[in-house]
């Protein structure tokens, strides 16, 4: 035989390309006429013509077809799902679910972690920590980033909260205060104005140049709201505590880096000032691992003697998209394990629905092939039913997508305005196009691989049968297995944040108002105002009938930012660790609900008279005797000292670093730039707030008062990202085990349902109907235990996952194990036992008669 | 075969170019595939040339319209591949057919009255 020509084999796989219905039928005849074709055409430009020709003919026709079966084997699958609305609502509903939930937490990681951050090169930018150049003047610090043997560029910045506007009307503003190239840097240009210029960054203390250098550059929002958009508002004054600042720009939309800053201003330098972060720009061809290395050895070079700090505490080196994502980064990447377990278990489910209605349809196959209908065509029936599933469930996931999203924007927003969690991104769009397609093909494949082993007689050979059992038991094992991953993860989580909340923290959470004061830039802003201000503040709360104790303090439990502080001597002989210095009033520890173990707490005589006197807490206590023994004793830091009037239990003041050494003081004035004023009160504290808000503002309504709360309220604030990471894990936990409920359940009756007439033969001879529901309860529950083991090991090794990446997180233990395990059992039997409910009822003289 | 109704008929109308033309050759008697195809581009001079799919995609239509139908008679088993189909005009195609001449009659009979129509252009 002649060997078959090239171009004919060409043609035959191009043939592939139509649909199984079309290419059955003509895919011979067409080949037969290209055959005849071809031996017409002897010259190679008729051969030329002949394949354009056909290629043409093919690309419009291939379409046309594949559009054509694909509408005829819609209208059969519309048709099936209205004999079963509710199992195709169920399905329609888990794939919504599981697609939703990873295009929502996709478009969040995809903000957060992929994308780039809206600066120019935002790749090579570099955020610092423990680095600190020079910059006790302008001139030193420009000088440094000029030269840098690793960085084209630096710029600095620090942020704080300042009163914006004049007297009258004011609010509160994210102040950042910058070198003058930190614009160019990011390679952002303002959209009116200019940004600052060379020289416009000066010497001094405090926040940023008065005179002709006092500029400002503010936010687009600012630019809005203030000056409704009016390109006059270049040369306004804006009011920064009460200082006046000239407006020479206004950022672009969404520009709120660092921070959320709504206003900049050039910066002023002093040595002492290390509140001042580092960002750069590597030079072209530096790695991240040799950017490390030449930090470390400048960080050495810019304070001599210091080497040592620098060698211990070594300067971090982040790109600034990691440094962004921070603490969001790793919960970010554990909802997304989540969401893909949960998309999964979803994918298990329809294709153990789509199995069991792919053998309920075994006669109606049967007759289909009879009739003609090929393997391919019904796989390809079948396959374009899943993608219709998958479309209809991506379709009905954008919502549940939106939702996610929302959500998170509201309790993990990301670091820049500009990152949005949005959906409508060429990422987004085509990993949850791709997602449903590879979705649609994956639970479509099983039934359709079975679909393909039909006869054409309509008869089902036992083996086949047994086959379809042991692969839907595969598929609870599955699903099984997973949910046991889940629940586990969402145990180990939900214990992380009970711990979290129900921590001794050392204060009495209950029953305590807080509101924030500034009186930067006010009328009470100077050192003996201040005093009589907070004074009467303070006498005004005490008035009134609920409230039992008022004070006020710098910093609230668990609300400090940054660590101010030293390393304190007790008569001379210094501590082992730095301890927090806070400034208080009095009553300060009643307030808190602290307890007093030795001594007694600030009077109002100690705060009015400025006296030396100092409170430390345990932490500090313990290293030094008894609580009781420190009560007068001297506590020096550099050439201050205090004596030591109580000892306090130990408070939380960062989260990060709980049961601390903190030291008070009573102050005439506690807080730079805020003040937090504490009020304990009778009663529900939510039924405060107005009082406490109404009494503080009746001193003086041009103070600034805000983030009036209850302190319940700002630890569930604080709270908020774990509560919802538990929340998410655990809803996905929920879904994923009714799921599997749902898939046993669904089996178990579907054998019963087949089986009804073994099961009234067998009632004939004298089994009872019990024994029968018990042989089967064990039956269905086999490949729950096989999912059982596998999913322990799972959750083994996904809680080792989980407890290196959330804090706190501990791998489920033995009695939370086998409570899990007995539960999904348990709920699985009674599934089981529902299902076979049935057998109960049969009627067996009616079974055999109609037999 | 139930009879079509005019209704149905109507609906049908009017064909495409290439449908009327299969029409046109099995009306003749049956033939395959190819061989319509051979007969229309002599028919319209090498103007109508069916690409494959095009045709077959047609047939594919006719059929489920019941115009046409296939046919198991082979003219000659020795001279033929196998692999070919026949296909012979219904009694529907054949009405369809009539209607369509129907309609495209009207249609010139209008132009010649607006136009005026020479006898050989």
């Amino acid at each position: 035989m002649r060997e078959e020509p090239f171009s004919r084999k060409i043609y035959r796989w191009l043939l592939k390309l139509y649909p199984a219905g079309f290419r059955e039928t003509y895919a011979g005849p067409m080949e037969q006429e290209f055959r005849e074709e071809l031996a017409e055409s002897t010259t190679a430009w008729a051969l030329a013509v002949l394949w354009i020709r056909l290629l043409t003919d093919l690309a419009v026709t291939i379409p046309a077809q594949v559009a054509r079966e694909f509408a005829q084997d819609a209208r059969h699958t519309f048709h099936l799902w209205a004999v079963r609305p509710w199992q195709t609502a169920c399905t329609i509903v888990a794939l919504a679910i599981g697609i939703g939930a990873n295009m929502g937490v996709f478009s969040v990681v995809n903000a957060l972690l992929l994308s780039s951050l809206p600066f120019r090169e935002a790749e090579s930018l570099a955020s610092f920590q423990l680095f600190f150049p020079p910059h006790d003047s302008p001139k030193r610090f420009h000088d440094w980033r000029t030269q840098t043997a690793f960085l084209d560029d630096a710029a600095l910045w620090e942020t704080g909260d300042a009163n914006l506007g004049g007297a009258g009307e004011w609010r509160r503003a994210r102040v950042a205060q910058t070198s003058w190239n930190f614009f160019a840097l990011l390679g952002v240009r303002p959209v009116l104005g200019r940004t600052f210029a060379p020289g416009e960054d000066v010497e001094g203390n405090g926040w940023g140049p008065t005179g002709p250098n006092a500029v400002a550059v503010i936010s687009y929002g600012l630019w809005q709201s203030l000056f409704g958009g009016e390109r006059e508002v270049l040369g306004a004054t804006i009011r920064i505590d009460g200082n006046p600042l000239t407006v020479i720009g206004v950022a672009p939309p969404g520009f709120d880096y660092p921070q959320r800053a709504s206003l900049w201003k050039p910066a002023a330098y002093s040595e002492g000032n290390y509140g001042f972060t580092t960002i750069g720009r590597l030079k072209a061809g530096i790695s991240w691992e040799r950017a490390r290395t030449l930090a470390l050895a400048e960080a050495g070079r810019f304070a001599p003697g210091r080497e040592t700090f620098a060698n211990l505490n070594p300067p971090v080196v982040t790109p600034l998209r990691d440094e962004l994502a921070g603490p969001t980064k790793t919960a970010s990447l554990v909802l997304m394990g989540g969401a893909v377990l949960i998309l999964l278990v979803a994918c298990l489910n329809v294709a153990n629905l789509l199995t069991a209605r792919t053998a309920d349809r075994q006669v109606e196959l049967s007759i289909r092939s009879a009739l003609g209908a090929s393997r391919a065509r019904l796989v390809q029936q079948q396959l374009s039913e899943c993608l219709l599933l998958a479309l209809a469930g991506g379709t009905a996931g954008t919502l549940v997508a939106y939702v996610v999203t929302s959500v998170a924007a509201q309790l993990q927003p990301a670091a820049l305005a500009m990152q949005t969690y949005s959906m409508l991104n060429v990422h987004v769009i085509g990993v949850t196009i791709a997602t449903m397609l590879l979705v649609g093909f994956l639970f479509g494949i099983l039934p359709a691989l079975h679909a393909s082993r039909i006869h054409g007689f309509g008869t089902r050979s036992s083996s086949d049968n047994r086959g379809l059992r042991r692969l839907r038991e595969t598929l609870v094992t599955a699903q099984v297995m997973l949910t046991i991953v889940l629940v586990s993860a969402s145990i180990s989580l939900g214990r992380a944040f009970l711990d979290l909340m129900q921590a001794d923290r050392g204060f009495d959470r209950n029953g305590v108002v807080t509101a924030m004061v500034s009186l930067e830039g006010t009328t009470h802003d100077t050192a003996a105002k201040r005093l009589g201000y907070f004074q009467e503040v303070l006498d005004r709360l005490s008035r009134l009938p609920p409230v039992q104790a008022a004070s006020t303090t710098q910093f609230l439990p668990l609300d400090a930012k940054g660590f101010v502080g030293a390393r304190f001597k007790l008569d001379g002989r210094q501590a082992s660790m730095n301890s927090m210095f806070v400034p208080v009033m009095q009553d300060y520890f009643r307030v808190m609900g602290n307890q007093l173990l030795a001594g007694r707490e600030f009077t109002r005589a100690d705060i009015v008279g400025n006296a030396r006197l100092a409170i430390v807490n345990e932490a500090f206590a313990r290293e030094f005797g008894q609580p009781a023994d420190l009560i007068g004793r001297e506590l020096s830091a550099g050439k201050s000292s205090w004596r030591i009037i109580g000892v306090v239990r130990a408070m939380d003041y960062m989260a990060a670093d709980a049961q601390g050494s903190q030291i008070f003081h009573p102050s005439r004035s506690p807080g730079w730039p805020r003040t937090a004023v504490v009020v304990r009160v009778a009663g529900a504290p939510e039924n405060r707030l107005a009082m406490v808000r109404d009494t503080i503002r009746s001193v003086d309504p041009q103070v600034p008062l805000f983030d009036v709360k209850t302190l319940e309220q700002r630890m569930a604030d604080q709270f908020a990202r774990p509560q919802f990471y538990k929340t998410a894990v655990m809803c996905f936990a929920a879904f994923a085990f009714l799921l599997a409920i749902f898939g046993i359940y669904s089996i178990v009756s579907y054998t019963v349902a087949r089986a009804t007439r073994a099961m009234g033969v067998r009632m004939a001879l004298g089994a009872k109907p019990a024994g029968l529901r018990a042989s089967l309860l064990l039956k269905g529950l086999l490949p729950v235990a096989e999912g059982v083991i596998v999913g322990v090991a799972g959750a083994l090794l996904s809680g080792k996952l989980l407890e290196s990446l959330v804090e706190g997180a501990q791998l489920v233990n033995a009695t939370a194990c086998v409570v899990e395990i007995l539960f999904v059992v348990v709920v699985a039997a009674a599934a089981i036992w529902v299902a076979t409910r049935p057998i109960a009822r049969l009627d067996v003289m009616q079974l055999l008669r109609t037999e | 075969m139930s009879r079509i109704t005019a209704e149905e008929l109507k609906r049908l109308l009017p064909l495409s170019p290439t449908i009327f033309h299969i029409l046109l050759s099995l009306g003749a008697g049956e033939r395959h595939g190819y061989a319509i195809k051979r007969e229309i581009a002599a028919r319209t001079e090498g103007k109508l040339k069916l690409g494959p799919g095009v045709l077959y995609g047609s047939i594919n239509r006719m059929l489920e319209w019941g115009l046409i139908e296939e046919t198991d008679e082979r003219p000659d088993p020795h001279l033929d591949d196998e692999r070919r189909r026949y296909y012979r005009i219904t009694n529907l195609g054949r009405r369809a057919a009539q209607a369509e001449a129907a309609r495209m009659r009207e249609l010139v009979e209008r132009a010649a009255e607006t136009f005026g129509v020479r006898r050989h252009a």
